[in-house]
C-alpha cells in the first residue's frame, strides 16, 4: 500500500480542522498552527510515492514543520516500506525531544505522542494507541508550557489544549481509517 | 522604504541567478536549485571532507560567498531570515556527501539547529556519514558558564575559513571535528547596532533604537542585546566592547589575536577601518597584538547599521589555515602579519 491514501485523508481532516486549530494556537502561540500544517499536506499530497513527508517539511516551514514531518516521515515508512509501526513512533519522539528541547509534561506535542509510543511498544491496537495519545492531549489543558511562545503568555497558557497534541491524535487517527478502509 | 526587487516571491532566486552568473567559483546544486555548490570538484574529492552550511537568504554574502576552493563545499539557500527546511538541507548533504565524510555547520539559531540537526539525522539513516558543528560566539546571548547556548554571529567565519582550509589539505573527520571545536572555545564575538535593517519582505524596520543610543549585544534580527550606550566618539565604544571581550575569555599579555570588523550592511568602510584601528589601539595597549584581520561586511542583515568584533586566539595551525589563499566568491584574502614582520 502507497502512502498516498494516508496523506489524502490527512489533508481532509486538516481541512476541516484548520481554523479551529488556528483558533487553539491563538490563545498560546502565533495562531497558525492549522494554516502551517494545512500548507505542508496541500504539497504532500502532490508529491511522489517516499517524498510526501519530505515535500511536508518543505511546505510547512520553519522547526514545527521539521517536528510533525519527523513523525509523518516515520508514518510514511511505516506503511510504504513496512516498518514497525512502534519503532518509527519512538524514533520520531526521541528526536522531536532532542531537537525541540522539550519532555513529557511541557505541554507539547510530545504530551500526546509519548503516550501514544508507550501504547505502541506495549503491543495495543491502533485504537487503543489512538486512545492513549488522546488522553495525553486532554492532559495538556491543565499544564504550563515550559517551551514555544506559550511560555510567555498569560499562566503559560494553562486552561488551553496544546494544538500540537491536537494534530497528533489527528494524524494517528488519520493512519487508522487510512488501513480501515482497504 | 524602497527596495529594489522584483516581487518577495522570486527575490531569493533573482538573487540568486545573478549570483552564479557573475562567479565562475560556484553553481546552483543539481538536486535542488537552492543548493550552491563549487563549479569545480575538490582535487582528491575522494579524501576530502565536505563542509557544507544551511542559512536563510538576507543576510548576503554569508554564506554563499564562501563557497569554493579552501572554503566551504554548499550552502543550503533558505528563505529570507528562514532556515531551510530540514529535507533541503539533507538535499545539500546529499549533493556534496562523499567518502571522507561531511560536517554541517550550523550557526546557533533556533531554526537553524532544529532543521540542520533534524538534516543529519536523517541523512544517517540514508547511512551517510555527516556530523553537525554547532557554532556560536556571541559573549552577549549568554554568560561563559552557558557558553554552548550562545547564538552565532561573525566570529563563525573563522570555524569556515579554518576549517575549510585544514579540510582541503586532507585532514580527518575526526580532527576536522576537534579543530572547529577548538575554534569555537577561542572565539568571542560582541555586536553594536546603531540602526535597524528593512525587512525586504515587509519593508518595515526590524527594531527601532532613538538616535542617541547604541544597542550593545544585539543579534542579527534584532534579538535583544545586554544593553544601550549613548553615541560618543567610537574609541570610547571599541574600549568598553574590547574590555568586554577580553573579560570573557581572558588573553595573557604578549599574546595575540586575529580580528574580525563586520559591518553589518549598513555601515561603512571609512567607519569600519576606523573601528579596525581604534580595536587595534584597544589591545595593543593591553599588551595584545591583533593580527590579519579580515574587516567588510560580512555577515549583514540588509541595510542595518552597526558592526561586530570578534577575537580568535589561534594556535599557529589555526593561523596558518586562516591565512591560507581560497577562491570563493565573497572571502577577502587575508595578509598574514606575523610572516611580513619576520621578513
Amino acid at each position: 500500500m502507497a502512502s498516498d491514501r494516508f496523506f489524502e485523508q490527512l489533508h481532509r481532516e486538516f481541512t476541516q480542522a484548520a481554523e479551529q486549530l488556528n483558533t487553539l494556537d491563538a490563545a498560546i502561540g502565533d495562531g497558525d498552527h492549522g494554516t502551517t500544517m494545512l500548507r505542508g499536506l496541500t504539497k504532500a499530497v502532490s508529491a511522489p510515492d517516499a517524498m510526501r513527508a519530505k515535500a511536508f517539511m518543505r511546505a510547512s516551514g520553519g522547526a514545527s514543520g521539521t517536528l510533525f514531518g519527523l513523525i509523518l516521515l516515520g508514518i510514511e515508512a511505516h506503511i510504504d516500506q513496512g516498518a514497525a509501526l512502534d519503532a518509527e513512533l519512538a524514533k520520531a519522539c526521541e528526536r522531536i525531544c532532542d531537537l525541540g528541547e522539550v519532555e513529557v509534561g511541557d505541554k507539547s506535542m510530545v504530551d500526546a505522542l509519548a503516550p501514544a509510543v508507550a501504547a505502541a511498544q506495549a503491543g495495543k491496537p491502533l485504537p487503543q494507541i489512538i486512545a492513549a495519545a488522546a488522553k495525553g492531549r486532554d492532559g495538556t489543558r491543565d499544564l504550563v508550557a515550559r517551551r514555544g511562545r506559550a511560555q510567555y503568555v498569560e499562566n503559560g497558557g494553562k486552561g488551553h489544549i496544546d494544538p500540537g497534541s491536537v494534530s497528533v491524535v489527528m494524524i494517528l487517527e488519520a493512519l487508522f481509517s487510512t488501513e480501515e478502509t482497504p | 522604504m524602497k527596495k529594489l526587487f522584483n516581487a518577495t516571491e522570486t527575490m531569493v532566486d533573482d538573487m540568486l541567478d545573478g549570483f552564479v552568473s557573475a562567479c565562475p567559483q560556484v553553481q546552483r546544486g543539481s538536486i535542488d536549485p537552492r543548493i550552491i555548490v563549487r563549479a569545480k570538484n575538490a582535487k582528491n574529492a575522494d579524501d576530502k571532507v565536505m563542509l557544507l552550511i544551511g542559512n536563510g537568504s538576507g543576510h548576503e554574502p554569508i554564506a554563499m560567498g564562501f563557497v569554493g576552493e579552501g572554503l566551504l563545499d554548499a550552502n543550503v539557500v533558505g528563505d529570507v531570515f528562514a532556515a531551510p527546511s530540514a529535507d533541503l538541507i539533507l538535499d545539500g548533504i546529499s549533493q556534496v556527501a562523499g567518502k571522507a565524510g561531511t560536517i554541517l555547520l550550523i550557526s546557533q539559531h533556533s531554526g537553524d539547529v532544529i532543521n540542520g540537526r533534524a538534516a543529519t539525522m536523517m541523512a544517517n539513516d540514508a547511512g551517510i556519514n555527516v556530523l553537525p558543528l554547532l557554532m556560536y560566539d556571541d559573549i552577549s546571548a549568554a554568560p561563559p558558564e552557558r557558553r554552548h547556548r550562545r547564538r552565532g554571529a561573525a566570529g563563525t567565519m573563522f570555524i569556515y575559513k579554518i576549517l575549510g582550509a585544514a579540510a582541503e589539505q586532507g585532514r580527518s573527520l575526526e580532527a576536522l571535528m576537534t579543530l572547529g571545536e577548538e575554534v569555537r572555545s577561542r572565539t568571542v564575538t560582541l555586536a553594536a547596532a546603531v540602526s535597524p535593517g528593512i525587512s525586504p519582505l515587509t519593508g518595515k524596520a526590524m527594531f527601532t533604537l532613538p538616535d542617541d543610543e547604541i544597542f550593545l549585544g544585539m543579534g542579527v534580527h534584532g534579538e535583544p542585546g545586554v544593553g544601550r550606550v549613548k553615541v560618543g566618539p567610537v574609541s570610547l565604544l571599541v574600549e568598553q566592547m574590547v574590555d568586554a571581550l577580553l573579560a570573557d575569555r581572558p588573553i595573557a599579555t604578549n599574546g595575540q589575536v586575529c580580528v574580525i570588523v563586520n559591518g553589518m550592511g549598513g555601515t561603512t568602510m571609512m567607519e569600519l577601518l576606523t573601528i579596525w584601528n581604534e580595536t587595534r589601539s584597544a589591545l595593543e595597549k593591553r599588551g595584545i597584538a591583533a593580527i590579519s584581520p579580515m574587516i567588510g561586511s560580512y555577515v549583514t542583515t540588509q541595510e542595518m547599521g552597526g558592526f561586530s568584533i570578534s577575537l580568535l586566539e589561534p594556535t599557529a595551525d589555526m593561523l596558518d589555515c586562516w591565512c591560507a589563499p581560497s577562491d570563493s566568491p565573497y572571502f577577502p584574502r587575508i595578509a598574514s602579519f606575523a610572516e611580513d614582520q619576520n621578513q
